[in-house]
Formats: C-alpha cells, structure tokens, sequence
C-alpha cells in the first residue's frame, strides 16, 4: 500500500519534471537541432544559395564528390634513346609522367592533391575536390601546432604570472591585450607586419640585421603561409590558454607545496608531482576548448589568405559565397561537424575528462 | 487587470501617434551599399547629399561595403538571400546583373527609357536581362591602364612600352639602374596578382593580347587551352621576384597603387580611378606620370578588360520608387560629371566624354576613348549563372602558375577540363582581337 502510494508520488513527480523540461527542450529543438537538422537536410540537396532555380534531391553526391580520393602510380618517363629512365637536365632528378595523364578523368574529374614516394616508386593522391582535401589538411596542421604552441606558452606565462611579485595585478591585465583584440583586427595588423616589401616589420628587420636576402612574401609563398597564420594565431590565443590555466593553478593549495619544502622536493620535483598532476583537469578543458576552437578557424585564414589558401571554414565560406553551391557548403558543414564530434570524444576518453 | 488596461491603451497611443507621424511627414530613409577603394565612398556620400538638398525628405545613408569584390557578392548575396530591405540601392559589378537580376527591379517599370539612350549601349545591353528588363543603372566604366612615370622614362631616355617585351626590358633596366642610384625598394612593374577577380581581368588581358582567346569565347565554346595563353602565363610568371617584388602574388588595386604613389614602381597596371589619387599634390608621383594603353603581345594589338559598376534596386526594398530615383539620379549626367572630374571614374554617358570641365581634370578620357569602347568584356554573360566558378577556376589556376606550385602547361590543362566540367561547353579555337 504504502510503496505503490510513494510510486505513485514518483509518477507525478516524473510527470511534472517532465513538463518542466519542455520549455528548455523546446528551445534546444528552435536554436540548435533545427538549424542543424536543415544543414542535414540540405546536404543531400543541389540547393543554390540566393536563387530561386529549383532545388533537386542528390542523394549522396555531395559527399562523394567532397571526399572520393584514389592512389595512383605515377610510371616512369623512358628515354627512347638510351631506354632507361628520363633524367632532368637541370635538377638531375628522375622524371616521371605527369599527373594528369594518370588520373581518371570519366565519369569524374580527379586532380592531384599531392604526390609521395614509396621505394622509389611515385604516387600521386587524386581527388574530386583537392582544395577540400587540402583545406582539411590545413586545418589539421594549423590546429596542431597552433594548440601545442598555446598551450606551452600558456603555461609559461600562466606560472610567471602566478608566482609573487610586485605589479603582479597590472601584469595580468596587460597579459590579455592581445586577446581582447578583435580577430579581424589583429589579422589586418600582423598583415601589414608581414608585408613583402621593406615596409612590412619582419622585412625590415631581417634586412637592417642582414638575416634575410631580399624579402619574404610570407602570405604568398606556400611554404611559409601555415607559419605565418600559426603565429598570429599563438600571438592572440596563449593569453586565453595562460588564464585558463592560472585558474587551475591557484585551486591548487598551497599546503602541498609548504610540506613538499619540508620533505626536501626540488622545485623541478614539485612541478612534475603537485602542479603537473592537479593542472591535468584545467588542462584538458583549455586543450579541449582550444581545439575544438583552432578545426573551425576562419577569420584569420579570410583575412590574410583568402582564397591563396583554404582552411575547412574559410573554404565551405568560398563554396557559399562564390560558387553559391548550398547543398555542397552544406555537406562541408556536416563534414567539419562530424569532425570536430569525433576530436571532442576522443579527448574526452583519452584525457578522462569526467562527464559526470 | 486595470494594469493590462493601461498597458493596452498605451500601447494603442505608440502605435497610432507613430502611424501619424509617419503619414504627415513621408520620411524615408534609403541605404546605398557602395564601396570604398579610393575616394568611393566620399564621392558617394557627396552625391547623396546633393540628392537630399533637392529632396528633404529623404534620408540617404552610405553603408561601406569590403574592397575585394569576391566579399562584397558575399555580402550581398546575405542580404539577397534573406531577401532584407536594410539595403534599397546595390552598388554591382559589371559581371553580376546576369547572376543577380532576379533580386532586382526592372528600371524600365520607373521611366528609364528616357535616360538609356543617353549611356554606352554595351553596358546597357551588359545590364539587360534575357528577358529584356533592366537591372542595373550604368555608373561607371572601367577599363585596365598602363601606368608609368614620365620622370623616370625621361631621366633614362626610355619609351613608352608598346608590346610585353618591351615593357620587361625597360622595367629591368630602370629597375637596376635606381637600385644602383640608392632606392633598393624599387621595382619595375606592379599589378593585381592575388587570387582573386582583379587577378582574371590582369590576366585575360595578357591573353587576349597575345592572341589567345577571352578563356570562353562569345560561342560557348572554351578557348583557353592554346600555346599563346600558356606562353604568356609562363612569361608572366617570370616577372615575379623579378621585375615585380615576389609579394605581388598577394597584390590588389590598393596595393599596387599605394607601391606605385609612394614612388617605388615604374609601371602599374590599375583602373583609372588612381589616377585622380596619384595626381594628389602632396604625392612624389604628383605631375610625374602618365596612362597609356596596356603592352600588347603576339597579336599586335592591346587588350583592356570591360569593368566597371552599376547601380540596381533591390526587389525587397520598402520603398522601391524612391529608391529607383535616386538610382538614376546617381547614374544621371550631373553626379557623373562631378565624379569624373573629382574623382577620374569614367562616366557611362557619351556625351561627358566631350565635356570641357571633364577633360581638362581628366585628359586622357580623350585620348583613350578608344581603349574605354572597345575593352574586352569577361565571359560573364555567355558562362552565367556559372561565371564566379569559371572564374576561380581559371584565376586559382593562373595564381599556381604565378607562385610557381604548378607549371603553366599542366594548369591550363586541368583548367580546360575543369572548366567543361563546369559549364559542359565544348573546346574550340581562341577568337583574335
């Protein structure tokens, strides 16, 4: 009598809990499942983006044409004289057949993404939309080292600024300056800092210290653009690393440390077995936060590389935008989504991070 | 209850007295996304206020748009898209009205058949709709020029380069000799290298000029796949970290003219606003230069490419009559006039180009009528609603080149395929000029 009573309570109770999550469900569904679910929808749609032509059911065209890579053999170019390998005159390298007489070329187009060797043979990586592959690339890269930067550098910054010493408040406001710069801004500023002629800083100084014959196009030459876009990126963001950090060190009491003194441990001691092992929990936030943030970069790959150089934002940007594909830019979108979906479980198990 | 009362009637007084206010005195606010290279935006706003001197009660604001154009489609295709009155009169380009008609009213359902006559018939018929309605208002015209400093040509007793060839050798020799005399910033030949829509009107122009063909001729038919194109793209190439600084891949307009103004490029190829900027007296290029056709190549004459901007009326606009009206006041003789003599934009109507005023602040509209009449257009209208891909396709593809990441053959060889993936035309032979 009394337990089916008291279940009856939990009953309504239920109901009730219930009926009171429906407001904050149904903002969920309005804000973020919705416009989520439309993405979805339309990724699997030609849609073209500000038209009014028809939009036609495509299935999974979009994401074949996004993703479908193949691996082909690049053969040898023979000499007919000597009926050995080609060699280039100039650089003496050995010459093989160019890619496009390689890549399949019906039903679709593939074009090279870029090329490896493998025991001496060659092989070149094709791809139905390269700038995407490569875009995908850029980002990884990016993320990887512009996360590992922060996070160091954070670090350093966050123990200076939590040791002792005078002016310690002023130096914790000054710290976040280049933080509360807007990104747009401080792309545009680091631009004009890497301007290829004598006027950009860099030029300049690597000229007046002779370190630098001519000057560097650092936006322009491909091999430096990831180089330079990290460094804005490390410039802006270790102050943001270096303040979530400091909250995980001042949760950290400072009677550990007084008995470690008194048990003899180092400084360096006391860093790897106190400060290290209770930051790892701030740790793993900033580094999740920081990541997730660094795969869906745009405003400083658009402002200072446009379209020289595509990372996955700035790149499904230009498919909206320029070509006006929606239904592609959509794809792109659930791409970028699934990815960053599946970097925020795998820290999550690998840094157990509790989900309670 | 007595409080929702009052808060009913409360509510009844705000919106009947603003319906009052609103009906007694007709204020209407337009918004103009315009641009701001150069001295736009200040001669936007200028003719904005001339407008509203004549008509108190309306209210013209000038929203500034990015510089790139590739961003201000952006923009506005956000605005389109949304289909939002927040903007009434869209500053587009050359290029767009075949994409864009169908977001804007048809200036012949506002009295401009009066008017039309008056304009360049190419651009009027650039601005025409398949079926016939006309979107966008001419406002400017433009057409690539060849700058180069009379100071310095004289100083080495150069000429004026009439073909590529020419214009290398020059800038090479000058190039050294200033580096020699104490200005090692200096270089010989600055123009729109980024990957972006100035780098394929820099580059149809080369082509064209050599003999190979406008990328896809007036027949659909893609003609970019040819030896003149690759060679020129190959020697085009070459200037890079040559007779132009190796940033140059990065360069727009504003780039090269601010190298070219503070007096470190003998050459720059630019649309003719720069050259009301670079006569500015406190500039070292005041005085010091002048325009002349752009080099020609292989087939003996000089390309220019068509561009220039228009104004059309958004469909979506609260107030469409209105802002029809101060489309075509802006478009009409007497903002023309002040902008080509303020500003060196070239007037679309052909009578100002005979105007005295006119012609002692901007020469050269004289001289170079010619190059202004006879520019080569993009293949905008025989690619649409296609031409923005087509066009990255072929400027991403001449950038590789240009940075060296691909050799011209293999780029113009997947640009060729790309592009009839693209546009499913067929390949045939370059048209000549």
């Amino acid at each position: 009598m009394a337990t089916s009573s008291s279940s009856n309570l939990a009953k309504e109770e239920q109901k009730l809990a219930l009926k009171l999550l429906i407001p904050a469900f149904l903002i969920l569904v309005i804000i973020a499942l919705y416009p989520l679910g439309q993405v979805f929808y339309t990724s699997f749609t030609n849609r073209e983006f500000a038209s009014a032509t028809e939009t036609e059911f495509v299935g999974l065209d979009n994401y074949q044409a996004l993703l479908s890579i193949t691996i082909r053999e690049l053969p040898p170019v023979i000499d007919e004289e000597t009926g050995e390998q080609a060699v280039d005159e100039e650089s003496g390298e050995v010459v093989f057949e160019r890619p496009i007489r390689v890549l399949p070329r019906d039903p679709h187009l593939y074009r090279p993404s870029f090329e490896f060797s493998f025991f001496g043979n060659k092989y070149v990586v094709g791809a139905r939309t390269p700038d995407f592959i490569r875009a995908v690339w850029n980002t990884l890269v990016f993320t990887f080292f512009s996360v590992f930067f922060e996070t160091l550098f954070g670090l350093v910054v966050a123990l200076v600024v939590n040791s002792e010493f005078k002016g310690r408040g002023a130096m914790r406001a000054v710290m976040l300056v280049p933080w509360a710069v807007i990104t747009v801004v401080s792309a545009r500023m680091w631009e004009w800092m890497f301007e290829p002629t004598r006027a950009g800083l860099f030029n300049m100084l690597g000229d007046r210290f002779g370190l630098i014959d001519g000057s560097y196009s650092f936006l322009s030459n491909a091999s430096l653009q990831l180089p330079a876009i990290i460094a804005v990126d490390v410039w802006k963001t270790t102050p943001f690393m270096a303040l979530l950090i400091l909250a995980g060190l001042q949760m950290i009491p400072n009677e550990l440390y007084e008995a470690a003194r008194v048990d003899g441990a180092s400084k360096i001691r006391q860093f790897f077995n106190i400060t290290l092992p209770l930051l790892k929990p701030s740790l793993a936030v900033a580094l999740i936060f920081r990541t997730l943030d660094a795969l869906r970069v745009f405003d400083v790959f658009q402002v200072m590389l446009s379209q020289k150089r595509y990372s996955m934002a700035s790149f499904n940007y230009f498919q909206l935008i320029s070509a006006r594909q929606m239904g592609m830019a959509s794809a792109i979108g659930v791409i970028i989504f699934i990815i960053i979906f599946a970097f925020a479980i795998l820290y999550m198990k690998s840094l157990g991070v509790d989900t309670e | 209850m007595r409080k929702n009362l009052v808060l009913v009637i409360a509510l009844v007084f705000v919106i009947a007295f603003s319906g009052i206010v609103l009906a007694q005195e007709e204020e209407i606010s337009l918004t103009v996304a315009g641009g701001a290279v150069g001295q736009e935006k200040e001669l936007t706003e200028k003719a904005a206020e001339m407008y509203m001197e004549d008509n108190p009660n309306v209210t013209v604001e000038v929203l500034e748009t990015p510089d790139l154009a590739n961003d201000r489609l952006g923009l506005y295709l956000q605005f389109l898209e949304a289909e939002s009155p927040e903007v009434d009169v869209y500053q587009v380009d050359v290029i767009w009205p075949g994409d864009l008609g169908e977001h804007f009213i048809d200036f012949y359902d506002y009295g401009a058949e009066e008017v039309v006559d008056k304009h360049f018939q190419a651009i009027v018929e650039n601005n025409t709709t398949t079926d016939g309605r006309l979107v966008s208002m001419p406002w400017f015209t433009d057409a690539g020029l060849l700058y180069y400093r009379t100071d310095l040509l004289e100083k080495y007793d150069r000429e004026v380069p009439e073909t590529w060839d020419e214009l290398e050798e020059t800038a090479r020799y000058i190039m050294e000799e200033e580096r020699a005399a104490g200005n090692e910033d200096f270089y010989g030949y600055v123009w729109q290298g980024d990957a972006y829509e100035g780098l394929t009107c820099d580059a149809l122009e080369w082509i064209y000029s050599n003999g190979g063909g406008k990328i896809v001729s007036t027949d659909q038919e893609i003609t970019i796949n040819n030896e003149k194109a690759i060679e020129i793209i190959d020697q085009a190439a070459g200037w890079v970290g040559d007779i132009s600084p190796t940033g140059v891949t990065g360069m727009g307009e504003e780039d090269a003219r601010a190298m070219f103004e503070a007096g470190n490029a003998l050459f720059m190829r630019n649309w003719p606003y720069a050259y009301a900027l670079a006569s500015q007296e406190d500039k070292p290029t005041a005085g010091n230069f002048d325009v002349s056709p752009l080099p020609a190549g292989d087939s003996g004459s000089s390309a220019a490419t068509l561009g220039g901007w228009n104004l059309s009326v958004s469909k979506y606009s609260e107030h469409p009559e209105a802002a029809a009206k101060l489309a075509m006041f802006l478009a009409g003789e007497e903002v023309q006039k002040m902008r080509a003599v303020e500003g060196s934009f070239n007037p679309t109507i052909r009578s100002l180009y005979e105007d005295e005023d006119v012609l002692e602040a901007v020469p050269f509209f004289g001289s170079l009528y010619d190059v202004f009449t006879s520019a080569v257009a993009r293949p905008s209208t025989q690619t649409a609603p296609q031409y923005n891909q087509v066009s990255e396709l072929f400027f991403q593809a001449v950038h590789s080149v240009l940075t060296g990441e691909s050799d011209a053959q293999s780029a113009i060889e997947y640009l060729e395929l790309d592009l009839m993936d693209t546009t499913g035309f067929e390949t045939g032979e370059p048209t000549q000029p």
